[in-house]
């Protein structure tokens, strides 16, 4: 099994004389084996990148390879790949049991071997007793299991997925994810999953690549993307409630650095701040890292706005001299509209480029 | 609106009366729509089995056993009538099986692939539909002329395809367009060509289109007068229509009973084709924009 290469990838559409740019330089390997999920909001040129991977899109430069095989030209018949699809495109007029072994008609495999590997993926997707049926009988999740089926038979080098549970329910997801994550080790092939859910970035993933406006912000593992974010962007997007920012300067440096956030003062005890003395920079903090406290002295005063119990946490909103603020705070607390003060956990703070946005410390 | 629900206000009536109203009023209309759809053909089938020489004296309302019969139906067993109704069958298959073809590619085309001036072509294409047959039959008679298409089966089959073809292609340009692109590039993925993808994932799913299109073709083909008149000028080549109007002149005597037997087995067809495809047909026109 070989991995994907994907070398200065970019595609420019060119639309009535205004030309977009979908992907700008992507440069990504997904190892043999390899689950990696990219990342990002709408019209990020996430799905773009994989169609150019599938070769259902052509790159306006840059290479793909497959192993040593350059696919930059080839059309998607010869690539073998698999592709699941966000509205799960299998064929209406087909029988699941069609459906699945449509692929290896195509191949000309024999139609006793086309229904052993038919049955035998039936078997691990749980869907043995959907064959008979057609499509239109089933729910998305047995939907998108036989198309996981029609992939898994072919025996695909490559797997890409292009948003398929976005139209499922969160139940049907969580459910679903293992049964993928147990497809892709049993083909055992890179796999290249593309959503902008982060839930399923992070849970799914040996890396995740996070994109944005058509450029890779940071590919690494889902904690480290959690916990060390190379951009203000990637703090933003990855984490639920999203990093609060502030504006903030960096004061003297001297073995820690002092932090001004509109007044307060914190000191971090960093590295490499020394060439940041006196700058403006953004201050992010996890939400999680925002402490309440009762004495409305402690930290910045805030006056709280509404409780959204989740059960295993709360997501509590203030009302701050620098607008509303999000933090996280124990199930059982409730705010009730009293006046509170918001505490940072200083360890946590994370401090970025005010103008690229680029991670400082 | 759902049907349960009652229709709010029109009269002023309370809502049981005005249900009431609405509901008598819809029957009132769908008995006249029927009746006058319905009574040119009951007129016909009557007479026709009615016996020739009473239809000829008195008007009968309703073939009674003693004047009924099956003879009236010996007519169509004249060889020429024969003729006729095989060169009809002949036409009619040929152009469906042309229109479908044709229209199915050309749709397929218009709905997936880029070419310029795309939709310019298409509205070009609804212009030929402004044509009546008349205008299109006498140049046509020309060219077939000169081609060795005049008094050929093959002649007529082109022209009447041409004459469909405008709408059909729409049609099947518009459904196509209703079939997510993702269904054939699943068939890509799966290692199909677009050949193979357009056979096997686009056509199969085109059903109603498709019935919709042949119905369409069928009726144009088997009730056509001016294209057939002109261009099959010879009457042992000719179809029903101008047949039986030759049939007519020719003939020293020809009983009403027997035109209207004829005008029944050249009716049935197109009814019963209808009747049968409806549930298709309706599919077929419900692509929106259409």
């Amino acid at each position: 099994m070989p991995d994907i290469e994907i070398r200065n990838l970019t595609k420019v559409y060119n639309e009535s004389g205004n030309s977009i740019v979908a992907v700008d330089d992507v440069d990504l390997t997904i190892e043999d084996g390899e689950f990696v999920t990219l990342v990002g909001p709408s019209g990020c040129g996430k799905t773009t990148t994989l169609r150019c991977v599938a070769g259902l899109n052509k790159p306006t430069s840059g290479t793909i390879k497959f192993g040593d095989r350059d696919v930059t030209q080839k059309p998607v018949q010869e690539r073998n790949i698999a592709l699941l699809f966000q509205d799960i495109a299998l064929y209406p007029h087909m029988s699941v049991q069609e459906n699945m072994a449509y692929g290896l008609k195509i191949s000309g495999f024999s139609r006793e071997e086309r229904m052993a590997r038919v049955e035998e993926a039936a078997e691990l997707l749980q869907i043995t007793d959907q064959l008979k049926k057609m499509p239109a009988d089933l729910s998305g999740g047995q939907q998108q299991r036989v198309a996981l089926g029609r992939s898994l038979v072919r025996d695909p080098e490559i797997f890409l997925f292009d948003e398929p549970m976005s139209d499922l329910d969160a139940k049907l997801k969580a459910e679903l994810r293992p049964v993928i994550e147990k497809v892709t080790d049993e083909i055992g092939c890179p796999t290249l999953y593309v959503t902008h859910d982060q839930e399923e970035a992070m849970t799914m993933s040996d890396r995740v690549a996070v994109i944005n406006d058509g450029e890779l912000a940071q590919v690494a593992p889902p904690k480290e993307v959690y916990d060390e974010p190379a951009s203000q962007f990637v703090s933003q997007f990855i984490g639920q409630p999203s990093t609060q920012f502030f504006e903030g300067n960096v004061g003297a440096v001297n073995g820690t650095a002092e932090l001004d956030v509109g007044g307060y003062e914190y000191a971090l005890a960093r590295d490499g701040l020394e060439g940041w003395a006196g700058e403006d920079v953004r201050v992010g903090l996890r939400p999680q890292y925002i402490r309440v406290s009762d004495d409305p002295d402690a930290g910045i005063p805030a006056t709280h706005l509404l409780d959204e119990p989740l059960g295993d946490a709360t997501h509590s909103f203030f009302d701050t001299e620098f607008g509303e603020i999000v933090v996280v705070t124990d199930p059982d607390f409730e705010g009730n509209g009293g006046e509170y003060g918001l505490v940072f956990e200083d360890d946590y703070i994370q401090l970025y480029d005010n103008d690229s946005g680029v991670r400082i410390a | 609106m759902s049907q349960s629900e009652p229709p709010g206000g029109v009269f002023g009536l309370s809502y049981d009366r005005e249900t009431r109203v609405i509901e008598s009023l819809k029957v009132v209309s769908t008995a006249i729509i029927v009746l006058v759809g319905a009574w040119p053909i009951y007129w016909m089938t009557q007479l026709a089995f009615t016996e020739y020489e009473t239809v000829e004296d008195t008007v009968t309302v309703f073939p009674t056993p003693d004047i009924f019969t099956l003879d009236n139906f010996n007519v169509l067993t004249e060889p020429e009538m024969y003729t006729y109704m095989f060169n009809t069958v002949v036409v009619a298959i040929g152009t469906i099986v042309t229109v479908v073809l044709v229209s199915l590619i050309a749709g397929y085309g218009l709905a997936r692939l880029d070419f310029p001036q795309k939709e310019n072509f298409a509205r070009i294409l609804l212009i030929g539909y402004l044509f009546s047959p008349i205008v299109i039959g006498i140049p046509l008679y020309q060219i077939w002329q000169n081609i060795g298409l005049l008094g050929t089966r093959f002649g007529l089959i082109i022209a009447l395809s041409a004459i469909s073809m405008p709408f059909a292609v729409w049609l099947m340009w518009k459904y196509i367009m209703t079939i997510p692109e993702a269904h054939e590039e699943a068939a890509w993925v799966d290692g199909a060509s677009r050949w193979r993808g357009f056979r096997d994932v686009v056509v199969p799913q085109c059903r109603p289109a498709i019935i919709a299109a042949a119905l369409f073709a069928f009726a144009l083909a088997w009730n056509d007068f001016t294209f057939a008149q002109i261009l099959l000028p010879q009457t042992d080549t000719t179809t029903f229509a101008p047949g039986i109007l030759r049939a007519m002149g020719q003939a020293q005597f020809l009983p009403q009973a027997y035109l209207m037997a004829i005008s029944l087995a050249m009716t049935l067809p197109p009814l019963l084709f209808a009747y049968f495809m409806q549930s298709y047909l309706l599919k077929g026109f419900q692509v929106r924009a259409l």
